[in-house]
Order: C-alpha cells, then structure tokens, then sequence
C-alpha cells in the first residue's frame, strides 16, 4: 500500500505549486519519492502563509473602503476576535521564549480556529451583495489556504519530530484539539461582523506567518535569517 | 458728576484690557497625531503636533489603551523620540494588540484631546536606512561592473526571522537627471552592469519590511569606473573595417572588369537580323530603299507547284508596221488598252491582258513614258516577233516607232515590284541576238511564272485551229516546247512578277534571216528554254520547222479570233472576227463576264492559281482593233 500511495503521492506533490503537503515527506529517504529537506518544507509554508496573509489584507481594505462607509465604527473598539483565548505571543521576546513545539502548537491552533469561520464567510459572501465576484474569489482562496497551510505546517511538525528536533507531544494535536477550539470559539465566531473577521483574520495571518519564520530561523537557519 | 465717569471711563479703560487680556487665554487647541512608527516591531514612537496653545503654557500629554481594556495609560516617555513625541519601550509593547491613543493639550484655561488613532504595531514598521553600503568595481569577461553590498539597519532583527526586510537601490551617473531603481529582494548585495567607462556614479539603497514603510534612501555611495573598451564595441569596429575593405576590393575589381560586367549585366539588345536589311539605310531616312531592299529575290518563295502557273503560249508575231501602225493608232486614238494595272503595282496583272496586240498598241505608246525602257528594236517589217514585254509595271510597253515591226508588249505579268527586282527584268526589249541564227527570243520570267518542276498543260483547241488559218495554239508550256503561245496564268503569287521580258533576241533585220514574212506575218515562237535567269529562250518556229504551218504571213489567210477577254473562269472570250484588221474595227469588245461572244474556253489552265486567277480583264473603253488574230491572252492574276 505504502508502494502504490507513493507514485501517486510524487504526482501530487509535483502539481502542488504552494505546498506539498498532500504528498508524503520522505524524511527516512525512500527510494522513488521526492525527499525535501526541512529547510525547502519551511520556505514552503512560509510562501503560504505569505500568500494568505496579503490575501486577507486585500479584503480587509476592500471592506473597509467599499463597505465599512455605510455602517459606523462604533463596534471597532469592543473587537473580539473569536480566537483571542488561544494564547499567542506578543512580541519577540515573547515569541523566542516559546518552545519549539509551543510555536507550532500555536500555529497550529490558530490555522485550525480559522478554517470554519472562513468558509462560513465565505458562504455568507456569495450569497450577499457587498462583495462582488472578485473579492467572493479571494474568500474562497483564503478558506482553502487556511485548510492546505495547516496540513502544510503539519507536515513540518512531523518532520521535525521525524528529526528529532522536537518532541512528540505534538501528535494528539489533530482531532481534539480541533474540535476543542471549534467548539471553543464556535459561538463567538458567529457574533463577529464580516469586518471584524477579516480584520481578526488579517492579524492571524500574520502571526502564523511571523511565528513560522522564528520557527524556521531558529531550526533551519541557513538561508534568509 | 461728569468728572466721575470720565474717571470711570478711565479707570474701565485701563481695567477693561487687562481684563480682556485675561479673557485672550484659551483653553488649548486640538492637537494632532501626526504619525507613529516602529522601527523594528519591538517599540514604536508617536509624534503630535500642537494645536494653538491659547496664550497659556499648555502641556501635552499622550494617553493610550489597549484593546478590549479599559485601563488607560500615559505616555512613558516623552523625551526620547523629541518634542512633541512618545516614545513606547519595549516593555511596553505589544505586537498584534490595538493601540488607541489620545493627545491631551493642557493650559490653564482647560485641555483639548485629541482626536483618537488606532494604531497596531506591526503595520507601522518603517526600518532605518541599511548600513554600511558599500560599491566596488569588478571585472569579468565582459567588462568591468559594480558590485554594491549593504547590511540590514542594525536595529531591525532579522535573523531572528522576527523582520522580514527587502531592499532596493538605485544608481545614476553622477551628471545624470535620473536614477535607475533595482529591487534586490531579500539579498544584501547586488550587481550593476554595462557601465559608461570613465563614469562616475551614485549608489543608494533603502529597505522595507514585507508589510511596513521604506526607509529612507542611504547615503550616496560614489564610485568611478575605468576606462576601457567595451568587447562588444570593439568587435563591431573590426567588422566594420573588415567589411569596408572587403567593399573596396569589390568595386576595385569591379571597375577594372567594367565593361564585361556591364556585358554581363546589360546583355546588349539584339538588332534585328533581316536578310537585307540595312541599318544604316534606315538611319539614313530613306525608307523606300531600305523596304525595297528587304525585298528578297527569291520572295516570293517559289512554289513547287507550276501548276497552277499556267502560261499561255506566248504569241509572238510581227506585223506589218503598215498595218498595225495605223492600229497601234487606232488603238491609241481608242485609248490603249492598258491594263488599269498600270497604276496598280500590286495587281500583278500584267499590264496589258489579254488584247495583247491592242496593248502592245498601247504599251508601245506607253512605253515612251517609260524611263526604264528601252525601246524595243522592233523587226522592221520582218516577221520577228517582236516581243517587248514591259516589266511588271503594267506598262505593256510597245514600241511600235520603228516602223514595221510591231511590237506586241505583252500584258506584263506582274508586277510592280519588279522595280527591285533584278535588272534582268526591267527591260522590255527584245533582242535579237544578232549572232543567232534561230531568233531567239529570250523571255524572262520570274521563277515562279516558270518553276522548273512543272510544265505547263499542253493544250490544243481545235477550234481554234479551225478557225485559224494560224492557229493560236494555246498552249501552256514552260519548258520550251514547241508551244508559242503562252497564256499565262494568273500567278497565285501576289508578287508574281511579269517581268518578263521578252527579249527580242532576233533584230529586225536578222529577223529575215528567220525567213520569216516581214511585218504583218506573225511568227509563232517557240519556247526552247528558259533559262537561268528565267528567260525564255524561245525559237522561232520557223527555225524548228514548227509543226503547223501558223506562220502564215499573209494576213489574209490568217484568221484571227481576237480575244475579248477573259472571263471569271479563265475563259477567253474570243471574238469572231473574220474579218481583216483593217475591215472591221469591231468593237464588239465586251465586257468580260458579259461578253456575248462565244466564249471559248481557252486552255485551260492546267491549274487554275490558287486565288482564282483572273485574267485582266478587258477595258471596256478599248475597242479592239480588228486584228483578227488571237492573241494569247494572258491572264493576269488579279491580286
């Protein structure tokens, strides 16, 4: 089974310009499969997250120059972004003080916490006038990005625990945890307006962008640090 | 009392500005957040400018909180970052949260806030210029280049990954207006190429965070670039010499070979290759000459088919010089019948048809006009046959001066354009070879009239026998045979020339010597030969013991049919006529077609020419002497 997964996962990882995470990582060097080093999984996740990040940007200022007009900005100060129980570092110091398995950990939270709410916007978009096609575009990238840049970092994590780099008390990361911050934030993600997600979501974005650049500087710092 | 209020007014007018003075002093005005940046995401520094400070010491105050708290903080320094300014430590911030800040104005009248700004930390990055720029100049294969290095602001961590910097310079010739801008990413050194030599430039380089501000332009790096020729120029200039030498050997050889190459180039034009054709002729301006030269002597091409040149018997008689003068005058007083051909040069008929003895009448007069005549030497009352025939002008030449010997011109055969035509034909004298015993009587004809391939039907007519003492035989023959008379036949070529010219080879008075009856006695000939120059070398039948005793010289014995004319179908239309010349001038000339005389075939024409010879056919005007012989009508083609 493992022979004939492989093929097809060297097929997928070679049509996956962004990511590679649907194909598995040969971190034991297997023969027939496209081995990737950590230092090329973690340029890959970070262009990801690069890309999502200017994406939400994107819609964030077109929401606040096509739409936020129409409505007052009363409701700006109580922002409450849905994830503001996952604890995430606020400064460098901060962030370096993380271990390594932390950081990921909470990269990981983070990219978990956003995959429903943005395809619940996404939903809500399509259906409403406010956004035109374009924009409607962009929501469903930035959900289907949320979704493939997790797997992506999940990759990275097991490589990293495949090397040793860090412990493996990351594995009961997947399902609990998941529904653990769904269900957490499940009720409060449905109280945010659309400008607040996307504002809440632009500065997610970069704090899972700036989080795996640390990650990256600090484990495989050859190139860019 | 009055000096009361003037006191008052005094005294409230010295009060009144101090009070208002006092009134002058305001509460403070607005201030103004002006900006906030972080120069590496870890502090951050605010500036505001005041508004009016109300006349009163008024002093600023920042305050701040942090989202979703409610606790307010001041400012923790406002000296650092200058006047006006607030500087945030390290400590005390935090990236990701929202700052709302506030500026409070204070004097002593009252505050004034300022307008809130919501700020996050991370969107306000703008890193200081990168240090140390450096620019050498390098060389490689190519020519030299410059290199230019930097390094991140020292402030900004980047490798810690916490800043992300990209960087931009720009490079510009010292004396030059604008700079060339270059982005070099993330990488701390990059490469100038295709340097003017000599030149000075200017190098700067600047950064920015992925999402932040730029920073300010460094400061001008200067750098000089040497002297030196670019490969690329230096190659070019070789080809160029090359190629120019090359060009001047190529018009070098090319002008030493001018001549051929313009051979080669400019292949001459082909004059034109005509058989006879003079060019020079023509330059001359005489196109008459230079047509008449084209004229080949052989054109028109001889026909293999003599057949259809059918020559009548040549009639050759000589008649008494008494008798046919007055008819040579009657005939002159009538009108001559002259072939219309004669102004006709292209008829080819011969000029006089078939009424030869009338038209030698005629021609005789003629011919006097004729400067390439030569008078016939008629036989004086011989029987020589005297035969001039006229060249092909139409001009049936007669010359009947000398006295008896009547000189038939034959209706010449053809034609006009035997002007060029050898000198052989021009003349219509007949020549007696003195020498000859026989007469001789040398016709020429044209090749044509007697291709040698053919030979003429032999015909008799018996009628005419019958009718005749002397019987014009009407024979055609063209080898010489023993016919006399010709008839020719129309020439199926246009050119068919009747240059025939009877040569009367016999003299006047050799012709006696023929035997034969002087004058008015009609002396058949025979046709020996023809000869090279186409002449028919005819004999008197005389000498050849002729066959039929024709040469009746006795007139009255003879008996003549004169010919009307030839119709349409190369009949000859004969005339009855019994009578002698002198009796009956019988008009009874016809029309050809219309002729009512009985109209005897005449020999046929072996052939009759292609175009349908037509024998010339008879003015109506002439009336025919009454000759009361048969002449051999010749006929003419009519072209």
């Amino acid at each position: 089974l493992l022979t004939l997964s492989l093929p097809v996962s060297v097929l997928l990882l070679a049509g996956e310009r962004i990511l590679a995470s649907a194909a598995p990582i040969c971190v034991h060097g297997q023969a027939g499969c496209h081995f990737l080093s950590l230092a090329d999984l973690f340029d890959r996740v970070i262009q990801h997250s690069a890309r999502m990040h200017s994406i939400s940007s994107d819609l964030h200022s077109e929401f606040e120059q096509y739409v936020l007009p129409s409505r007052n900005h009363i409701g700006r100060i109580n922002r409450h972004c849905h994830t503001a129980t996952i604890l995430t570092p606020n400064g460098k110091e901060n962030a370096q003080r993380l271990a390594r398995e932390e950081l990921t950990e909470v990269i990981l939270k983070l990219l978990v916490a956003w995959k429903d709410p943005l395809w619940q916007f996404h939903q809500n978009m399509v259906h409403q006038d406010d956004f035109n096609n374009f924009s409607s575009n962009k929501a469903l990238e930035m959900s289907y990005m949320v979704h493939e840049l997790r797997k992506g970092v999940e990759k990275v994590a097991d490589k990293m625990q495949h090397l040793g780099m860090i412990s493996n008390s990351l594995s009961g990361l997947s399902s609990p945890e998941a529904l653990d911050t769904s269900s957490d934030t499940s009720g409060e993600s449905q109280a945010m307006s659309d400008h607040d997600l996307l504002y809440c979501f632009r500065r997610d974005s970069n704090k899972v962008q700036n989080y795996l650049k640390i990650l990256k500087c600090r484990i495989v710092p050859e190139n860019g640090c | 009392m009055m000096w009361r209020d003037v006191g008052v007014t005094l005294i409230l007018s010295l009060i009144l500005p101090v009070v208002a003075q006092g009134a002058r002093h305001t509460p403070p005005g607005k201030p103004k957040l002006t900006s906030c940046r972080s120069p590496d995401k870890e502090t951050f520094t605010c500036w505001w400018e005041a508004g009016s400070d109300g006349g009163r010491p008024t002093t600023y105050s920042l305050f701040y909180h942090k989202e979703n708290s409610e606790t307010v903080y001041e400012c923790p320094d406002y000296h650092t970052a200058g006047a006006n300014s607030c500087f945030f430590n390290k400590n005390e911030t935090s990236i990701w949260v929202n700052y709302n800040i506030t500026v409070v104005a204070t004097n002593a009248l009252g505050n004034n806030f300022s307008d809130p700004v919501d700020v996050d930390v991370v969107y306000i990055v703008q890193p200081h210029t990168p240090e140390n720029v450096t620019v050498g100049v390098l060389e490689d294969e190519d020519g030299p280049f410059l290199r230019v290095s930097w390094e991140p602001p020292r402030k900004a961590d980047t490798r810690s990954g916490w800043i992300t910097l990209i960087y931009e310079l720009r490079v510009k010739l010292e004396e030059a207006e604008e700079w060339e801008e270059h982005r070099a990413g993330q990488q701390k050194m990059f490469n100038i190429f295709s340097l003017h030599s000599g030149g000075v430039y200017m190098v700067q380089v600047r950064c920015k965070p992925d999402h932040g501000f730029w920073s300010e332009w460094s400061t001008a790096s200067y750098v000089k670039v040497p002297d030196y020729i670019p490969r690329e120029r230096s190659m070019w200039i070789l080809i160029a010499v090359f190629s120019a030498f090359i060009f001047l050997i190529l018009t070098w050889i090319i002008t030493l070979n001018r001549s051929s190459v313009k051979h080669c180039l400019l292949p001459p034009v082909p004059g034109p290759k005509i058989k006879g054709f003079d060019q020079q002729l023509l330059k001359k301006g005489k196109p008459e000459e230079v047509f008449n030269s084209l004229v080949v002597q052989s054109f028109p091409p001889r026909s293999t088919d003599y057949e259809d040149l059918l020559v009548e018997y040549l009639e050759v008689y000589v008649n008494e010089k008494q008798e046919l003068m007055p008819e040579g005058k009657d005939l002159r007083d009538v009108g001559c019948l002259k072939s219309k051909s004669q102004s006709d040069n292209d008829s080819g008929r011969g000029s006089c048809d078939s009424h030869t003895l009338l038209m030698e009448k005629c021609g005789g007069v003629e011919s006097k006009d004729e400067s390439s005549y030569e008078e016939p030497e008629l036989l004086q009352g011989q029987a020589g046959s005297w035969e001039r025939l006229e060249r092909g002008d139409s001009q049936v030449v007669d010359t009947p001066d000398s006295s008896d010997a009547r000189v038939k011109t034959w209706p010449l055969v053809f034609s006009p354009s035997i002007h060029g035509s050898s000198d052989n034909h021009h003349y219509g004298t007949l020549e007696m070879p003195k020498q000859h015993s026989t007469s001789e009587i040398t016709y020429s004809v044209p090749d044509h009239l007697f291709p040698t391939s053919t030979s003429f039907p032999h015909h008799h007519h018996p009628e005419y026998r019958d009718s005749l003492g002397e019987y014009s035989e009407y024979r055609h023959s063209r080898s010489p045979s023993t016919g006399v008379l010709y008839h020719w036949e129309a020439q199926h070529h246009p050119q068919a020339h009747s240059n025939f010219n009877i040569r009367n080879l016999e003299r006047q008075k050799e012709a006696t010597g023929l035997g034969l009856p002087p004058s008015r006695s009609m002396e058949y000939v025979e046709v020996q030969k023809v000869n090279q120059e186409n002449q028919l070398v005819l004999k008197p039948l005389s000498s050849h013991g002729r066959g039929p005793s024709q040469v009746q010289f006795g007139r009255a014995v003879v008996d003549y049919s004169k010919v009307n004319g030839v119709n349409n179908d190369n009949v000859l239309l004969l005339q009855r006529q019994r009578e002698m010349a002198e009796a009956g001038q019988y008009c009874d000339y016809r029309e050809k077609e219309g002729a009512e005389a009985e109209r005897y075939p005449t020999q046929q024409q072996g052939k009759t020419t292609k175009d349908g010879p037509v024998a010339t056919q008879l003015q109506e005007s002439t009336c025919l002497t009454t000759s009361g012989y048969v002449d051999t009508v010749p006929t003419m083609p009519t072209f």
